[in-house]
């Protein structure tokens, strides 16, 4: 008798941690997913922003002629900025590239800023509704850009923290969840200029 | 001190979690209660020592159905009024307080820069971009509605769109996105619900107490004549036990509504720490709370239904007595202080109005949005749907696309736009469009109209009717839409007479094109479930391999819809390479009727989400296949994926067809 239930409580105990080491593996799944699709998130918005540009240059052309330079170089900037991107994108885990998209971003940034400073000299562009709306637009990509860094950053924090406490650390091993996220670097220079385009 | 907003969130946290528990625990006291308070009457009635109890079964049983009652009164009360709750989905709540669902294509900067910010906080929060709803009203608030995220919606008030800096705005937003991720409307109903059942109890202690004193009294005498204890003890226990419920029920209502007060404040503290760690700038929340405090409107709503959807809002929306205890939200300067302990107290000036908004935002502000009847300024407020697949093109707006909007509104007479506010003219505006253009069904119309339509309605009818033919027929379906939210304002009484008048006219026209049968469609859809009981399909099929005839039927009418015959075959094909696992047999046109799509439509309603949305895919291939879509493709799409309760995806069209057409 006393043998059957240790049984049937041995059985009841396997199949409880059984039932555990499922739900912390599908939780595992879950985070890793959702820092992934953040990642993923913050390539769309750098793509949405370098579409706006050349919009930007068509706008602004015909009332900034004088700016032929500022603007060659934002177009300059912004062509390179489209293929450290796509080197980057391409090969997510190589550093070097992800290092030449963010110095080809801090010179798009850069760029954009001067011609937004130059824009404030011409009154008939500032009363352009194309223009406002542009601006907008690039104001809200901007804001999205460093949104979805943050956002990346805070899951895969959230998976790091989940994976390294203490239950799951036990399994996430055997699960091969043995590499932790990377988080972004917030570059300082990135973040702190982007450029002011309040008229 | 911006690095402690996940100490402050898991504070939170643990708070509603203990509150939660309290609740759970208040539960399980008012059942253990009812089954003592059951056992000592019975007990007592029968002058018998306890330790014998177990020696008469039926004084066991007494007390155990009286807890089971009570179980199953405060389970049922709470599941029947949680699921009614859930029903109505956040769309409802938002068009019940008067909002309007804005579009990405709109004109309005105001309403763009907010459309915006949502979105930017929806990537900072990484959930789905919610539908945005706009109140017309001047206080500065905003809520999160709907049960799950995925039928949440967001509505901010005008006040708080026009009169916030951008950082504010998103602090508002990043709050409402807190709600909706950590599913506090999800617990609010759901705490709504148990408390639900708690007074239900109370109502049945009444109602038993109520039977005995008018019919129970005299035939306890006639039992008491009869020596027949067992009957006047039964009695007892039945009073006893009503008197209880009845004080359960009242006590636990009042104490109940307590702590559900008390879960909602410490979910509010929760959206505010997670508002600063989506934005990582508590200075927009702050400063958001704080430009309340210096406003005489603050943050109350004028909407007649405000106080239902209270513990939804970002600030308090209404009055809810003077003392805090009963209050959904806690005080204003405990919460900025929660955010900046810096804060002196002082509010700011309250006229400083953000420098980036320029003055004609301001005329708009003072000038047209004083009260909700007052009809919004009609150039910058139409929703103007165009096609949906302008979100696309959100963000690259070429000249194109804004003239066209541009003149879309132009062409809707200021008459007509203030009709879709108001409830009688908005009927008159549904039924001039239902008004044929063969001056003889027209007659035939009019004569219906005449007869069964109220009176005045009739004359707005006939005075607008010439208004409405020169419209032009791209803003049929927009107008439709403008006007449900002050349809839904009818009285059941108005909306049956409504609904009779509409069949009719609808009859009167005995060849209806596609395009006039999907317009009564949508209007029956969205109308009918505010005064029917009508319940969204259950999903049946999770897969589309038994609805190769459904589809069929519906890519025929798609593709056959403004093509020659050539054109249609083509239509034909490229939608049904979408949905590759069916056979598909286009239908000649002869055999299409719009009984047979009404079925079929109906059916494919049923299907699970994921397909639906290929549905819908497909008949955006058809309707593209030429490389030309007009305006009637694209409405008709715009329908069809609002009848299969789907969210309109953008259009699979390639730009330069799509901008070439304006």
């Amino acid at each position: 008798m006393t043998g059957w239930i240790a049984l049937a409580v041995l059985v009841g105990l396997v199949l409880i941690i059984g039932m555990y080491v499922v739900g912390v593996f599908n939780q595992l799944v879950k985070l890793q997913n959702r820092y992934e699709n953040a990642f993923s998130q913050i390539e769309v918005q750098l793509k949405r922003r370098y579409d706006l540009i050349p919009n930007l240059v068509e706008t602004v052309k015909g009332y900034m002629a004088h700016e032929r330079e500022t603007l060659e170089a934002v177009i300059t900037a912004r062509n390179k900025a489209v293929s450290g991107l796509q080197q980057a994108s391409s090969d997510p885990s190589n550093v070097a590239a992800m290092q030449a998209l963010s110095g080809a971003e801090q010179g798009l940034t850069g760029a954009l800023g001067k011609l937004f400073a130059l824009s404030e000299a011409y009154p008939d562009l500032k009363a352009n509704q194309n223009m406002a709306q542009l601006t907008e637009e690039i104001t809200t990509t901007e804001n999205k850009v460093s949104f979805a860094r943050q956002a990346y950053n805070d899951s895969a924090t959230a998976y790091n923290t989940y994976k390294e406490s203490f239950p799951p650390v036990a399994v996430a091993g055997l699960f091969g969840h043995s590499q932790n996220a990377q988080l972004l670097q917030f570059d300082s220079a990135v973040i702190a200029e982007a450029p002011k385009v309040s008229f | 001190m911006a690095s402690d907003f996940f100490q402050r969130q898991s504070d939170a946290r643990r708070s509603t979690l203990w509150l939660v528990c309290m609740f759970c625990l208040a539960v399980i006291a008012i059942v253990t209660i009812v089954v003592s308070v059951a056992a000592v009457v019975v007990s007592s009635q029968s002058r018998q020592p306890m330790q014998a109890i177990s020696a008469h079964p039926e004084q066991l049983a007494i007390p155990a159905l009286a807890g089971l009652i009570t179980l199953v009164l405060i389970v049922g009360g709470s599941i029947y009024k949680i699921l009614e709750l859930r029903s109505g989905g956040g769309t409802q709540v938002a068009e019940g307080l008067g909002g309007r669902r804005l579009y990405p294509n709109t004109q309005d900067p105001t309403e763009k820069r907010l459309l915006n910010v949502v979105e930017e906080m929806a990537i900072a929060s990484g959930t789905p971009v919610p539908p945005v709803f706009m109140l017309p009203e001047k206080g500065i608030n905003a809520f999160a509605a709907g049960y799950s995220p995925g039928d949440a919606v967001l509505g901010v008030t005008r006040g708080c769109a026009t009169q916030l800096s951008r950082e504010q705005l998103q602090g508002v937003i990043a709050h409402e996105f807190s709600h909706i991720l950590n599913g506090d409307m999800r617990m609010s109903i759901k705490l709504i619900g148990v408390l639900h059942g708690i007074l239900l109890l109370g109502l049945t202690g009444h109602l038993i107490l109520r039977m005995f004193f008018y019919s129970g009294g005299s035939r306890s005498r006639s039992n008491r004549s009869d020596g027949n204890n067992s009957g006047g003890q039964a009695i007892l226990v039945i009073i006893v036990i009503g008197v209880v419920l009845l004080v359960l029920g009242f006590v636990g209502t009042f104490f109940g509504n307590l702590i559900k007060a008390a879960v909602s404040r410490q979910r509010e503290y929760l959206a505010d720490a997670s508002a600063v760690q989506f934005t990582r700038n508590p200075e927009g929340i702050a400063g958001a709370l704080k430009q309340i405090g210096a406003r005489a409107a603050g943050s109350r709503l004028k909407t007649a239904g405000a106080a239902e959807a209270s513990h939804m809002y970002f600030a308090q929306g209404v009055w809810e007595g003077f003392s805090g205890l009963w209050a959904t939200h806690p005080p204003l300067a405990k919460r900025i202080r929660a955010i900046d302990p810096q804060w002196d107290g002082k509010f700011p000036e309250a006229d400083a109005l953000p420098a980036s908004l320029g003055s004609d935002v301001l005329a708009g502000f003072t000038g047209g949005v004083q009260l909700q009847s007052v009809p919004p300024a009609a150039s910058t407020e139409v929703p103007v749907q165009i096609i949906d697949e302008a979100v696309n093109h959100v963000g690259e707006p070429t000249t194109a696309h804004q003239h066209y909007a541009a003149d879309l509104v132009r062409q809707i007479p200021e008459l007509i736009v203030e009709a879709t506010h108001e409830p009688y003219a908005a009927r008159a505006v549904i039924f001039a469009l239902l008004l044929n253009r063969q001056a003889e069904v027209r007659l035939r119309q009019l004569e219906i109209l005449r007869k069964n339509a109220p009176a005045d309605v009739n004359q707005l009818v006939v005075g607008m009717q010439a208004d409405i033919d020169r419209l032009d027929a791209r803003v049929r379906l927009p107008l439709v839409e403008m006007s449900l939210p002050a349809l839904r304002a009818m009285s059941p009484s108005q909306y049956v007479e409504f609904y009779r008048c509409f069949v009719d006219l609808a009859k009167a026209d005995q060849h209806i094109d596609l395009f006039e049968w999907m317009l009564s469609q949508v209007l029956l859809r969205h109308l009918r479930p505010q005064f029917e009981r009508i319940k969204s399909p259950p999903v049946m099929y999770y897969g589309l391999q038994q609805l190769g005839r459904e589809c069929s039927i519906l890519l025929s009418a798609m593709a056959a819809a403004g093509n020659n015959d050539a054109v249609a075959k083509l239509a034909f094909q490229q939608g049904a390479t979408r949905l590759s696992e069916l056979k598909l047999q286009q239908r000649p046109r002869s055999e299409s009727g719009l009984g047979d799509l009404r079925v079929a439509l109906e059916k494919l309603a049923h299907v699970a989400v994921k397909h639906r949305g290929r549905i819908v895919d497909a008949c955006a291939a058809a309707i593209s296949a030429d490389q030309h879509v007009t305006w009637q493709e694209a409405e008709l799409l715009r329908g069809i994926s609002d009848l299969l309760d789907c969210p309109m995806p953008p259009l699979l069209i390639p730009s330069a067809a799509a901008s070439s057409r304006y």
